[in-house]
Order: structure tokens, then sequence, then C-alpha cells
């Protein structure tokens, strides 16, 4: 019975958004409740089977394991399902009140969510490759939900360069099932040492992870992601920055280090300085924008860029402090893509300079949000601090790695700096707060959670990752030091540079990357991949 | 057919998307690189002399099926694609009356 069970967390949620829209009452829509919390249910009945000791697999249709269409869950499927439950539960509780009576929204959302739980889930390359199509079209119709001009225009961009992505990929399996004649993952990642030294394979990967670096926006390939979050809503955006974007994360595990494990390819430094160079840029634009939402959408792309300097590691507690990264950063810029949101709904503005008084105005919106910022720049007692100091573990004896750890850092906290203005100021009357219980309810949850995990970190990891956590310390001095360091570097940056609004810094952010250029960035992206793994390794 | 032969269409494509200012040639060329690239895994799959996969009688010297199961597939989200992408445009047109790149995003820094 329990081997069946990873096929509901695909068939409830399909079902159910067709339902939905068949059936257009009020009491129908408020259904999806009623299926998380059966699809919660199942999945703590999951972990307490011991599926995250025994990982489980679905064979389809009785056929041979080499050929048949599979799903196989795993302790990384396990984790993936249990964040988009949750986050699930949560953009669902926050919109609800809005959307209710929006069928055709709740269709989408519930029917992406079944393809998600299906991507996290699969065995099977081809599976693998129409699960992200899916994926991509579905976030295509609600980036363009609002129906104007520029979320169409952004829609288009998205459509298009991910679909480019995913021929990639699709080009890869191609070429590894000419190779290996088997699209099933376990077949292939238990035979990829016989070839691996094979130009074809070599090919392979370096187009599967090329199609995966524009989903992930690594550096030269991000320029769809800041587009995307400016026009979608608040709730597609926490959507966008807190899961699809992990998505393809997943794909990079289940690719880098499930399917090509064995072939070992020494891309890790590689993938660190990609890392690295996403992390700066993306917090460089961040500290120039005006934009309240854009100045969170870079911040997504450098704090990317933080996870793949932990994904990227061989060692085991690098790279289990990038999982943490992912996990935490899904809680915490939700929650602040969420009390943006309730913001500017409040002031009808998007622009930082524009707003203030958000501390009187709206208390307890201005808590959580707070509460957002102190874990996204790491500091102690919150989440942020736990998965960054893991993530440098790795490279902490190594001065520039640091130098350049603690530059994105520092520029993380300066831009929270910049975006903590908000919060001063005099009280604003403003007539649009959107009261809902279930909204606050929503990002209380967010903001317990990344509290939650900042303190009981211990048991946690040990849990969830099978190690002791004794790399981090919440007493630690040095810690709290460097937090306090990057802080008043931080106010003197932000005084001395950011205010003043230099020429260059109006054209860093008046930079945009067209779609010719993106293809090109594309292009140059793989050419420097094909020769590092060619020529350099 | 040479599998080459599919890596030129492919490159092709990818050339249209680097240089074309106009969104419906975009469109036509992530869906050029498409047709590549299914050309590229049908032209892996066949050899000189192999049947439809059609088993009438065993023994049969059929190529290899699975291919083209997965092909039919990605021609069908091929088109899912085309025409989600070509309603785009058509709604692009309405808005700002242009289907240029440069003209769409020219407005807005």
């Amino acid at each position: 019975m329990i081997e069946y069970m990873p096929l509901l967390f695909v068939m409830i949620p399909v079902v159910l958004s067709i339902v939905i829209y068949l059936f257009k009452f009020r009491m129908v829509s408020r259904l999806v409740f009623v299926g998380q919390a059966a699809m919660i249910s199942i999945f703590i009945y999951m972990l307490f089977e011991g599926v995250y000791e025994n990982p489980i697999t679905l064979i389809f249709g009785g056929w041979s394991p080499i050929f048949a269409i599979s799903f196989y869950v795993d302790q990384t499927s396990l984790i993936f399902i249990g964040l988009t439950l949750f986050m699930w539960f949560v953009i669902l509780l926050f919109t609800f009140k809005k959307h209710r009576d929006d069928h055709m929204y709740l269709f989408f959302l519930m029917f992406l969510q079944g393809v998600f739980l299906g991507l996290v889930q699969t065995n099977d390359l081809f599976n693998f490759f129409v699960f992200l199509e899916l994926i991509t079209v579905l976030v295509t119709i609600l980036i363009s939900y609002n129906k104007n001009g520029p979320s169409f225009r952004a829609g288009i961009y998205y459509l298009l360069i991910n679909t480019l992505g995913a021929m990639f990929i699709l080009i890869g399996i191609i070429l590894l099932y000419y190779v290996y004649g088997s699209i099933n993952i376990q077949y292939v990642a238990s035979q990829i040492g016989q070839f691996s030294e094979s130009t074809i394979v070599k090919l392979a990967y370096v187009m599967m992870l090329s199609g995966i670096s524009i989903k992930v926006a690594f550096v030269p390939l991000y320029s769809w992601l800041p587009r995307a979050h400016g026009v979608a809503q608040t709730s597609v955006s926490a959507l966008l920055s807190g899961l699809i974007v992990k998505l393809s994360l997943y794909a990079f595990i289940r690719i880098h280090h499930d399917l090509f494990l064995e072939a070992s390819y020494n891309t890790g430094l590689f993938f660190f300085y990609i890392g690295a160079i996403t992390g700066l840029v993306g917090v460089t634009f961040a500290l120039v924008q005006k934009d309240l939402k854009q100045i969170l959408a870079y911040h997504t792309v450098s704090q990317i860029g933080l996870m793949m300097m932990g994904l990227s590691s061989l060692n085991d507690v690098s790279f289990s402090g990038g999982f943490l990264h992912i996990i935490n950063h899904a809680f915490f810029k939700s929650l602040l893509f969420l009390a943006a949101g309730q913001i500017i709904y409040a002031y009808k503005t998007k622009k930082v300079y524009d707003i203030q008084g958000v501390f009187k105005t709206m208390p307890f919106t201005a808590i959580l949000l707070i509460i957002g910022m102190l874990s996204i720049s790491g500091m102690p007692f919150f989440s942020g601090y736990v998965s960054k100091s893991l993530i440098k573990y790795a490279f902490k004896d190594n001065t520039f790695h640091m130098i350049l750890y603690t530059l994105i850092n520092i520029g993380t906290v300066t831009s929270f700096l910049k975006f903590s203005r908000i919060l001063f100021g005099p009280k604003l009357d403003v007539m649009f707060i959107f009261r809902d219980s279930k909204r606050v309810i929503a990002m209380a949850l967010l903001a317990i959670v990344s509290i939650a995990i900042g303190i009981f970190y211990l048991p946690i990891i040990t849990q969830v990752f099978g190690f002791e956590a004794t790399q981090v310390n919440l007493f630690d001095i040095r810690s709290w030091l460097d937090y306090i360091l990057y802080v008043s570097i931080g106010l003197v940056l932000y005084r001395v540079v950011i205010k003043k609004d230099f020429k260059f810094l109006q054209k860093i952010r008046n930079f945009s990357m067209s779609f010719e250029d993106a293809n090109y960035a594309l292009i140059l992206f793989m050419s420097v991949f094909i020769s590092v793994m060619f020529f350099m390794i | 057919m040479n599998p080459i032969l599919s890596f030129i269409v492919i490159l092709v494509g990818i050339y249209g998307v680097a240089t074309s200012k106009n969104i419906i040639k975009s469109v036509f060329s992530v869906t050029i690189i498409e047709a590549g690239t299914i050309l590229l895994f049908l032209n892996l799959a066949v050899y000189e002399g192999g049947l439809i996969p059609i088993l009438t009688e065993l023994g049969m010297d059929v190529v290899d099926p699975l291919p083209q199961a997965l092909m039919i597939t990605t021609i069908v989200i091929g088109s899912t694609i085309t025409s989600l992408a070509l309603m785009l445009c058509i709604k692009i047109f309405h808005h700002f009356g242009s289907i240029e790149w440069k003209v769409i995003f020219g407005g807005d820094k």
C-alpha cells in the first residue's frame, strides 16, 4: 500500500483542480484546504512508516524497471515534498480571500502543485523533461495572469528562454539514451562510470547542466527572473522565488549529484565560481534598485549564488548547508515577498523612497518583515545564520573564497538597510490595508518556522541530514562581531555611496538584457562550460 | 540521414533566437530547435532495413520504439508551447502595437 502513496501526491491536486474548475461554487474552492490536509497527513504517515530511511520505488505497468516509467522517493524527494506541501498551504492561505471566486486561478495553482510534486518524485529522465515543460507553461500563465502589457511581455520572455533551456535538457537526455539505452535515472546513474570519458556523455552533461542553469538563473542567464517578479502578483512572486527556482536547484542536485556522481567530473570549482559571480552580481543589482519587488528579486539571484557555493562542494557539511539554505530561503524570501506585497497594496506604490512609516501604520507586517530581513542577512538566532555558517565550512581556510563570501554578505546587509528605511518615519493614513486574518496567519507561520530553524537547528539537522551540526555556534563571539561589522560597514556604504545615487549606480540600475543578449549570454556560458569540461579537467 | 544534419538544424535555430528582432521569429526559432531535436532522436534510433515497430509476427527486425513514443510527446508539448507563445504575441500586439523586442521593452528601463 505504501508504495502507491507517491501517486496520490500527483493525483489529488490534479483531480482537485479539475473539480474546482468544473463546479464553480465557493464551497468547492474550500476543497483546496481539504486536499492540502489530506496530502500533509499522507506525508506524515509516510515519514512514520520509515520512507525516509528506505527509499521506495513505484513502477507503473509492471514492466522491467529499466524501461518502465517509475517514481523514486528518497530523502531529497521527501524534503522537497515537505517543502512544497508547506509552502503551497501558506500561499493558498494567503491568497484565498482574494481568489476564492477566481476558479481559473485556483485551477492553475493546484495543477501546478500536482506537476511540481510529480517532478520531485520522477525517476525517468523523459518525464523529468515533460514535467519541467509543464511547469514552464503553467508559470507563464500565472505570470501573465494580470493581463496587462508588462505581464504579457514578461510572460513571453520567461516562456521562450525557459523552453530553450528545456530543449537543451532534452538533447542531453537523447545523447544519454543513445549511449546507455535507458532513461531510468537509477539505472543510468549506476552505469554512468562505464562511458563517462566519451565525448557524447560529456556533451550530454554540458547540455543538461546548461539547460538547468537557465532555469536556476545563474548570472549571465538570470534576466528572466527580475522581469517575471516585477509583474507577477504577490502570491505568484512568493511562489516563484520560494519554490520554482528551488525546483531548478532540485534538478541540479538530481543531475549533478545523483546522475553524474560516478562519472566524477571535477566541475565543483567551476560551479563554485559561477555561484560566487551570481551572488556578487545579484547583490550589486539589488543595491541600486529602487523598486521593492526588484530588490527582493535580485536578492533571490544572489542567494542562489550562495546556495550554489554550498551545493557545488564535495564536502558533506557544505552541501547540507546549501541544501538547508534552499529550504530557509524558501521560507524567509516568501515571507519578505508576502509582507512587501501587503505594503505595496496599502501604499499603492513600489518605490522604496516613497514609502515610509510602515512600523507605525502596519506594525504586525513590519515585525514580520524585520524577521525576514534578519534571517536573510544572517543574524544569529535566525535561520539564515545556520545555513550560511554551514556553507562556509568547506572553504573557511581559503582566503579568496572567504573574501567573495564576505562581500556577498555585506552587500546583502547593505541592501536590506536600504530596504528597512521604509519602516521609519511618521504614520500615514493609508486607506487600503487588506485586513485578513488568514494572511497574517500565513506570514506568521513562515516567520515562526524561520525562527524555529534558527534556534532548534541541532535536532532538525540531525534528523534531516544525519550529522551533528557542531560547526554552528550561536554564542560564538566571532560570529556576533562579524555580524555587527557587516552592519556597520553596510551603514557606511549606504550613507556614503548608495544614498548619493551616483551616475554609475544609475547606469547599473538601467542595465537591462534584451532577449537576443540573453541568448548570446547562453552561447557564451555554454562555450565557457564546454572549454572547462573538455580542456581544463 | 546523418545526425550531423539535425545538429545543423539546431544551430540554425540557435542562430535564429540570438539574432531575431521580432518575437514571432524568436518563437519560430525555438520551434526549429525543437524540430532539430526530434530529428536527432529519430535519426539516432533508426537504421537501414529496420521495420516500423508494430509486431505482426515474432522475431521481426524492428527499430527501437521508445524514441518514437517519446518524440510524439515532445511534438505535443512543442505545439502547446508554440500556441501559448503565439497567443501571447497577439496580446502583446494589442497592448504595444508592435511585436519587436526592442519596441516592447523600449519604454521601460
